[in-house]
């Protein structure tokens, strides 16, 4: 997964046709659920390429969370379809979405304080050491996981401490970054992170910004929900915009504003007279 | 001092805070295995007898049954849980191989039901707790008074005893000059260790006691994992029970008394966390030998037991005041350089991509 081509930069700057020409590696069609009476999704369908950042945005009950779920595998559609990589997918739990490619990093991070980074980033992906005698007696290679999660860090641009550095030593962005981090090691392409940014400072909030941003060059695509709208804006190639339960806006970032997203999510404007 | 230069005082508090860190660090990993050699250096100046071969003999085989439970029980508390009924379950396992005895079994299959008596109590426990989410200190709770009341109705309040030279080999016993349940003892500290450090059973532990949520988020058995923690604890406090057995020749409704006192005590010392989340198995062996030696010294020293019973809750206390520390540790900062630089190389690297 790591030696992907890498889109880098030059998906930004590409054309919205040439965008299309690509097979896009995460496709959801009229995506619709229900909980009982209340509508919380309702024919969804967006597609995201590769090394493209979505950012997922509306009001709370714009059913974000619910596609999200879906798409994680947490939840299963009423009805639509999911795409990966072109292959239509029934996810039945979160590890069938996993084994697909598609990793979540959810608010609170998966991560255990205290293990060290790399007993975090290989917690049951353990590697084995002696081959089959090593997988019978279930005998890890300790070096090698933390070999692997340097490597890992680096070859994304991390410089972290040592990988037997607990997780609780660490600041809040450089979990958040580790999570993630994780998330891309263990092969996911498409990753899904829920309010990243949600709960950290200025310092910290820049550290997770500008990894996001760096993931691009290494061809992940993201989805990014957010409640800050400066956050979206920055990190965002694309918007889409969800309003009780429909997507209602969808477009490359640079051509909105802020404020008619604003507008846009609490129903102040229509889509069409953006 | 330099130090209180306002552009270096972040790096500067780091610094300080990393060498505390170290020390305290390494006090954490060592801290024990110096108290102990202290009360060892004390004893031995208190009593001739205390620092002797045969003495050493004397507290290992004391502390051999505690430390065979202690190994699970500690895997236990380090996942979050707690089994309090171990010394009841010891006592059942030795009535029922009493009453096996009395009925005409002989000593190896009488054993072997006890046996499977302690790791059925235990799994019936981890069934409940672990699957359907009874409180652990609850059902335990009710498994300390439960066994020990099924131990007295098998046994009708009478002791059975005499049951033969080959099973007093259990408890007093030697190999190499060594008493077989401290061989016992070792093989299971052995075998824990390996499970605990060689396999990935150790992280999960430690994962499904500090972030269950994170835990089962990525898959890691954090329902079948103390369910089978507690078998293994009804197993090893059967074990325990059949040991002190062989060592009295009876099947005597005193064993097991306060034994989880002195388990939990010995797990605690050794740095477990209550909550669980954080703990090691070679920090409860030392506290395993330094219940032993302070158990030990205080008799050599002729001090009445009711002592001994104060210096092990004045000794957990203080490894309660130790955890609370311990968690403080833990949220230091790491090399303020390094993230320092990783933090500006990050921020940069926004600048590059762009």
């Amino acid at each position: 997964m790591s030696d992907r081509p890498v889109a880098g930069d030059v998906v930004m700057t590409e054309p919205a046709s040439a965008r299309l020409e690509r097979a896009p590696v995460l496709e959801v069609r009229g995506i619709s659920k229900r909980f009982g009476a209340v509508r919380a999704l309702h024919d969804v369908s967006f597609a995201l390429y590769p090394g493209e950042v979505a950012g997922l945005i509306g009001d709370n009950g714009a059913g974000k969370s619910t596609l999200v779920n879906i798409i994680a595998g947490s939840l299963q559609p009423d009805s639509g379809q999911i795409f990966v990589d072109g292959v239509e997918r029934h996810f039945e739990s979160a590890a069938q979405a996993r084994a697909a490619g598609i990793e979540t990093v959810f608010q609170y991070l998966s991560l255990v304080p205290t293990l060290d980074m790399a007993e975090n980033v290989f917690l049951n992906r353990e590697i084995f050491a002696f081959g089959q005698l090593g997988r019978w007696l279930r005998w890890m290679d300790k070096a090698e996981m933390r070999r692997q999660t340097s490597e890992g860090f680096s070859r994304l641009g991390l410089t972290l401490p040592s990988p037997r550095t607990k997780v609780a030593a660490l600041s809040g962005g450089q979990r958040q970054a580790v999570a993630i981090a994780r998330a891309v090691i263990w092969g996911g392409h498409i990753v899904v992170l829920d309010e990243p940014a949600a709960a950290l400072g200025v310092k910290q909030t820049e550290i997770v910004l500008s990894f996001i941003e760096r993931l691009r060059a290494h061809g992940v695509a993201c989805i990014f929900i957010s409640h800050n709208m400066e956050h979206v804006m920055r990190v965002a190639d694309r918007i889409i915009l969800m309003r009780l339960g429909e997507k209602i806006f969808d477009a490359p970032a640079a051509t909105t504003t802020a404020p008619d997203l604003v507008a846009l999510m609490t129903g102040a404007i229509s889509a069409r007279t953006v | 001092m330099v130090q209180h230069a306002p552009s270096l005082g972040r790096a500067a508090g780091h610094t300080s805070a990393q060498r505390l860190r170290g020390i305290v660090g390494w006090a954490q990993r060592n801290g024990l295995f110096f108290a102990l050699l202290i009360i060892v250096v004390f004893f031995a100046t208190r009593s001739d007898r205390f620092l002797t071969l045969t003495n050493l003999h004397v507290v290992l085989l004391q502390v051999a049954v505690v430390g065979i439970i202690a190994v699970p029980g500690a895997m236990l508390l380090t996942a979050g849980y707690v089994d309090l009924a171990i010394g009841s379950i010891a006592v059942l396992g030795s009535v029922v191989f009493g009453e096996l005895m009395n009925a005409g079994w002989s000593a190896a299959p009488a054993s072997l039901i006890a046996l499977l008596v302690g790791l059925g109590w235990g799994l019936a426990t981890g069934y409940v707790v672990a699957y359907l989410g009874f409180s652990p200190v609850v059902v335990t709770l009710g498994g300390l008074a439960g066994a020990r009341g099924v131990a007295e109705i098998l046994s009708q309040g009478f002791t059975k005893y005499g049951f033969g030279s080959g099973f007093a080999q259990l408890g007093n016993g030697e190999f190499l000059g060594i008493d077989t349940p401290v061989w016992i003892f070792l093989l299971v500290f052995l075998l824990g260790s390996y499970a605990w450090y060689q396999t990935p059973l150790g992280r999960h532990i430690t994962a499904i006691g500090a972030e269950r949520a994170a835990a089962h988020s990525l898959g890691v058995a954090t329902r079948r994992i103390p369910f089978l923690l507690y078998g293994a604890s009804g197993l090893a406090a059967a074990l325990g029970g059949l040991i002190v057995t062989s060592q009295l020749d009876a099947a005597s409704l005193s064993i097991g008394i306060n034994l989880e006192l002195s388990v939990l005590s010995a797990i605690l010392l050794g740095g477990v966390s209550f909550t669980g989340g954080r703990g090691s198995l070679f920090g409860v062996l030392i506290g395993v030998l330094f219940i032993g030696a302070l158990d030990n010294g205080l008799v050599q020293m002729n001090v009445g037991p009711y002592y001994q019973r104060a210096a092990v809750g004045l000794a957990l206390v203080l490894a309660a005041a130790l955890d609370v520390l311990y968690q403080h540790l833990d949220r230091i900062p790491v090399e303020a350089s390094e993230t320092a630089e990783s933090d500006a190389r990050l921020a940069a690297g926004k600048g590059g991509a762009a």
